[in-house]
């Protein structure tokens, strides 16, 4: 059963609010190792340099989106076993299937509640203390 | 932003309800909304004249500075710059003015305080700079806006004419896409 302190997690989102309610989000059930980027971009050098065990990723940003990025991080072997959730903006079939497509480990449609994250989180990690 | 009355406008014109947001590139559109506890942002990109608004309550009991309230704002704040985004407006030029958020009842809980509290700070949390508009207050207020020249009108209206606001929306419980579980 992991510890949710121990994991080590890169936020990314290009708004700045949205990433502080994900961190206070992920404070709250107990993680404490946070890095963050503001774009898809920034979000992979980030993910290269300094490798995490999980990425929450908004879909929606510039230079690289989330399924941009989500690609980037399973075609680099280093970060390929990354463990990736992917933030939505609206219940999107498609965009949903297309993130499972390209190895999306689980997903979360805004707005979310502290329970939901968590449920998400351990849908990838199991039981989290 | 001017308090006139409220202009005759031969364009087109499109009311913004709660919950909703509306974008455009038309220089011919008129965005339109009556507030009373809500708050509108009215956001453009003065060099593309993309811009659009939105017209957002709190949920229930969930002030600026609860985890929900935010969670909700953010979240109708995103769909709107989002959408302006996606239209080919750029972040680092945007211009926003903000209505709305008048205290409609002389209850203990100011509910459009909170609105307002919410929005001014998400702003200052964004690094959108507020150019205009016009929060708090008591009683409602008429708005108008065009995006393309970011022209705001604004006037006072009766409490009949403000609608009630609709079931304060509540972040949703349900996060599967559709008919797709994945886990």
């Amino acid at each position: 059963m992991p510890a949710a302190s121990a994991i080590h997690i890169l936020i990314v989102d290009d708004q700045a609010s949205m990433r502080a309610l994900i961190r206070t989000s992920l404070q709250a059930i107990g993680c404490r190792e946070f890095r963050e980027a503001a774009d898809g971009e920034a979000g992979l050098r980030e993910a290269i340099t300094s490798p995490v065990h999980l990425i929450i990723s908004d879909f929606n940003m510039p230079n690289l989106d989330g399924l941009g990025l989500l690609r980037a991080v399973r075609a680099h072997p280093p970060t390929a076993s990354t463990a990736f959730i992917m933030l939505t903006g609206r219940a999107d079939r498609e965009l949903v299937a297309r993130a499972v497509q390209f190895g999306v480990n689980n997903y979360l449609v805004k707005p979310f509640t502290v329970a939901q994250l968590k449920e998400k989180l351990e849908g990838v990690f199991g039981p989290l203390t | 932003m001017s308090d006139h009355p409220v202009e005759y406008h031969a364009g087109k014109k499109i009311h913004v309800g709660q919950g909703e947001h509306h974008i455009t590139a038309d220089p011919d559109v008129m965005l339109t909304t009556i507030l009373g506890s809500c708050v509108a942002l009215c956001l453009r990109d003065p060099r593309t004249g993309i811009g659009g608004m939105n017209h957002f309550l709190l949920p229930e009991g969930a002030g600026a500075g609860t985890d929900a309230g935010r969670r909700y704002g953010a979240y109708a704040m995103e769909l709107l710059i989002n959408d302006c985004l996606k239209m080919g407006a750029r972040r680092d030029r945007l211009e926003a003015k903000l209505f709305g958020g008048g205290r409609m009842f002389d209850t203990l809980r100011d509910v459009g305080a909170s609105n307002a509290d919410f929005a001014e700070k998400f702003m200052r949390d964004e690094g959108i700079v507020v150019v205009g508009g016009s929060l708090r207050g008591s009683g409602g207020r008429r708005v108008q806006y065009w995006p393309a020249t970011g022209r705001a009108l604004q006037r006072a209206v009766t409490d009949t004419q403000i609608p009630v606001p609709a079931p304060a929306p509540r972040p949703r419980m349900a996060v599967d896409a559709g008919a797709l579980e994945l886990f």
